[in-house]
């Protein structure tokens, strides 16, 4: 029977848009989006507005120059900038005065706000590395500057790398929205297609002539929950693989991370089961699917990476089984981690399903 | 017209009687607004992020790594990252199960290697889960870094003594010689600190927008731009399943039976986009009303905003009466309505900043009325008339309602 529900939803035409190809859709946009957000863009630029009427303007923008950073000149405030930096006609007066003074560097508030920490970070250094040089130089008179000063050199060099036994290569953003959206989508379509065509069943009276052969109503509850738990981890697959073809979405380990998946699946199932036999009218399955999982969807970090956020919605995430498939995911994506990693999400979620499958079946109704 | 009316208060009625789907539909984008702007809003600490774990290994356990320890200890670094001081092994187990955003690695003779003006490196291991903070921390040790590099070689005779003085025994040191050697360190640092204090080159941050406007942004400002979004999605998903009637009552039956009536099939027609409209500008009501009461969402000169939410809703009613002249049947209906507000909306920039967006989403997303209404509620708030939107949506909802009404007209005749 569960097979048979499968292949009743597999045959409507439906059901591949709302389970593969719109969420392809979202896996496009927010994989984009996660590139252009979260990593900033290759080069952060910053228009450079140098008023100066002497040479310690010019001398500073080199300084900010590097491999990350692509400075614009500018003669006055353009009109349409991201990051913009305006060196005062008094700028070198005032260093061989050695009087301090302040630069105006505006940031558009819309502009990527990585790309801005980047340029902002580079400013700091370009300062450092000139008052260096000042200090180097002494109390001598600065307007000698250039006819020969010490230059600063690098002494403490950054290395970034990644802890050993994870991933090698930068995630893409793709690493982050297809998990994030077959999570999603697993919630809301098992949701929305399980719990509908279980009040409907009910509704037109064929769960009840189901009852007519030999199942008992255990099984016929059985079925209806192994049908759309088969009916998520489909969808699940699906994705997957077009993660894969088109994405070159790495999971870390296959196989786990397809148990993670189909432990979360099997209580959205159950879930759907309850939602079904509880509700009466179509669009009230539909509001409830999609207010629940949007919210344990956000909340879980299938939207958005939840390093932002505070560690108060931190906490508050765990009530959300998103959150826990999200977590496990992640675990075998960037950390390749193992079985013993992920058990404590398993048993989390395990036990998640079995509960919402005791209360669905105390609640599964035959007839309304 | 009477008649009209009577259906009109009739359909109202009956969806007040169960208005449980319609108030679902309601509570979604304002919960989403909720969340998104509780997420996302400005933070009271000061910093729009939060506080970064780190992990800081030192091997060095010297006089420049405690410099270092030392800048994290800053009270403006204590609110952007949470330091644990830890050993290697322990360091990398937490990096491996994700319990940092990054771990900075001091290496040994850090100290030494940097008296004796000699490179050296500073290691930063990556959460590879984290896309923004690991890269802040990053930055920060960058920052160090140049600071670090600049003091070293500014006092790099004084930094050679004291290399000096960490190998030599205590009663090696001449102190007779060390009194000259502190008179030209104090020389120098009452010279660097012409620079230092206050610092000679500062930057005056300040935070623009496009039109150069408003450089504070507040929580409610960030709820005002999301809820227009969000309402206008959820308008479309009010308005179909009220529009639905247009649809059962043809299915069951219902509809033969009102046409033995004196009504005439123009009337049912009216009624039904008459009430979707009336509806639609009821629930944006409701949710201006709740916007504004929990959120304290701005949304400019209320007029403004009534006539774009009246035209919003006109072009809803406009739309779902062609769209429900279209399609065949409810099973058709469900299926197609549904991607088509959510292709809208994910277009239409109800989901995501429009900003963000590809260049070529953002171009498809003019073609969508949540585009123009987010720009129309974008201009009411900041006072101005949404002329562009209000033309956009009441003109190309006349073309639909033109094309509506006499495909509605066939259906209803048959």
């Amino acid at each position: 029977m569960a097979w048979n529900d499968l292949r009743i939803m597999v045959g409507d035409k439906v059901f591949f848009f709302w389970t593969l190809a719109f969420p392809i859709l979202f896996i496009v946009v927010f994989g984009l989006l996660y590139k252009a957000s979260g990593n900033a863009p290759a080069v952060a630029e910053l228009t450079v507005v140098n008023l100066d009427q002497g040479r310690w303007g010019a001398y500073f923008v080199d300084k900010i120059k590097s491999p990350g950073i692509d400075v614009v000149l500018a003669a006055s405030e353009p009109a349409g900038y991201n990051r913009l930096l305006v060196l005062p006609a008094d700028f070198s007066e005032k260093i061989e005065a050695r009087r301090d003074q302040a630069l105006a560097f505006k940031k558009r508030s819309d502009a990527s706000t990585k790309a801005a920490a980047r340029v902002e970070t580079r400013l700091y250094q370009a300062i450092a590395r000139v008052i260096s040089e000042l200090v180097l130089y002494g109390g001598a008179d600065l307007k000698q500057f250039w006819d020969g000063h010490p230059e600063f050199r690098d002494l403490v060099l950054v290395k970034s790398q990644f802890p050993e036994n994870t991933v090698t290569v930068v995630p893409s953003g793709f690493d982050h929205s297809v998990p994030g959206t077959t999570v999603q989508f697993i919630m809301m379509m098992v949701l929305i297609y399980g719990g509908i065509t279980v009040m409907e069943e009910r509704k037109k009276g064929i769960l009840g002539r189901m009852l007519f052969s030999p199942l008992s109503t255990g099984e016929l509850f059985q079925a209806k929950l192994l049908g759309r738990w088969l009916m998520g981890l489909l969808q699940a697959l699906m994705l997957i693989v077009v993660g894969k073809i088109f994405f070159r979405l790495n999971l870390g380990s296959f196989s786990l991370s397809f148990l993670v998946i189909a432990v979360f699946a099997l209580a959205m199932a159950a879930l759907s089961v309850f939602i079904g036999s509880l509700c009466t009218k179509e669009d009230m399955i539909i509001g409830l699917a999609v207010l629940g999982s949007n919210i344990f969807a956000a909340l879980g970090g299938c939207w958005w990476p939840n390093e932002i956020v505070s560690p108060a919605i931190r906490k508050a995430a765990m009530v959300s089984p998103a959150y826990w498939a999200m977590d496990a995911l992640h675990k075998l994506t960037f950390f390749r981690g193992g079985p013993a990693d992920i058990l404590p999400h398993l048993g989390i979620l395990l036990a998640l399903s079995i509960v919402l499958a005791v209360v669905a079946g105390r609640h599964f109704k035959i007839r309304d | 017209m009477r008649r009209l009316f009577l259906i009109l208060g009739n359909d109202v009625r009956r969806h007040l009687k169960a208005p449980l789907v319609v108030a679902i539909f309601i509570v979604i984008p304002l919960a989403m607004t909720g969340l998104i702007g509780v997420v996302f809003g400005p933070r009271t600490e000061g910093s729009q992020l939060p506080p970064i774990a780190v992990l800081l290994v030192d091997h060095d356990k010297n006089l420049v790594s405690k410099f270092l320890l030392g800048a994290f200890d800053v009270d403006q670094m204590k609110k952007m990252f949470q330091v644990t001081v830890t050993d290697e092994p322990e360091g990398r187990k937490r990096m491996e199960a994700g319990k940092a955003s990054a771990m900075v690695v001091i290496p040994e003779r850090f100290t030494l290697d940097l008296l004796e003006a000699k490179p050296t490196t500073l290691l930063v291991v990556k959460n590879p889960a984290e896309q923004f903070l690991p890269d802040v921390v990053e930055e920060f040790m960058n920052t160090l870094a140049v600071i670090l590099s600049g003091a070293i070689q500014a006092f790099a005779e004084e930094a050679r003594g004291i290399r000096a003085m960490i190998d030599s025994p205590l009663a090696s040191i001449s102190w007779e010689a060390l009194g000259p050697e502190l008179g030209k360190a104090q020389k120098k640092m009452t010279s660097a600190e012409k620079y230092l204090n206050p610092l000679l080159i500062r930057l005056r941050e300040e935070e623009t927008q496009a039109a150069g406007a408003r450089t504070r942004f507040t929580q409610a400002d960030l709820f005002s731009i999301i809820l227009p979004g969000m309402a206008i999605m959820f308008l479309l998903f009010i308005v179909q399943t009220l529009m639905r009637d247009i649809l059962s009552e043809r299915d069951d039956g219902k509809l033969r039976r009102m046409l033995t009536t004196p009504l005439r099939p123009l009337e049912l027609i009216g009624a039904r986009l008459l009430g979707g409209w009336v509806m639609g500008v009821a629930v944006l009501l409701v949710m201006v009303g709740v916007g504004t009461l929990i959120f304290r969402v701005t949304w400019g000169p209320f007029g403004y905003f009534l006539i774009l939410g009246g035209t919003a809703s006109f072009w809803t009613a406009a739309f779902f009466a062609l769209f429900y002249a279209l399609v065949r049947n409810r099973n058709q209906a469900g299926a197609l309505g549904a991607p088509i507000i959510l292709a809208f909306s994910l277009f239409g920039g109800s989901m995501m900043n429009p900003e963000a967006m590809p260049k070529a989403f953002r171009a498809v997303g003019i073609l969508t009325p949540n585009r123009w209404f987010i720009d129309g509620a974008a201009a009411v708030r900041d006072g101005r008339f949404p002329l562009a939107s209000l033309v956009i949506l009441a003109g190309t909802g006349l073309i639909l309602l033109a094309l509506a009404v006499p495909a509605l007209g066939r259906r209803t005749s048959v």
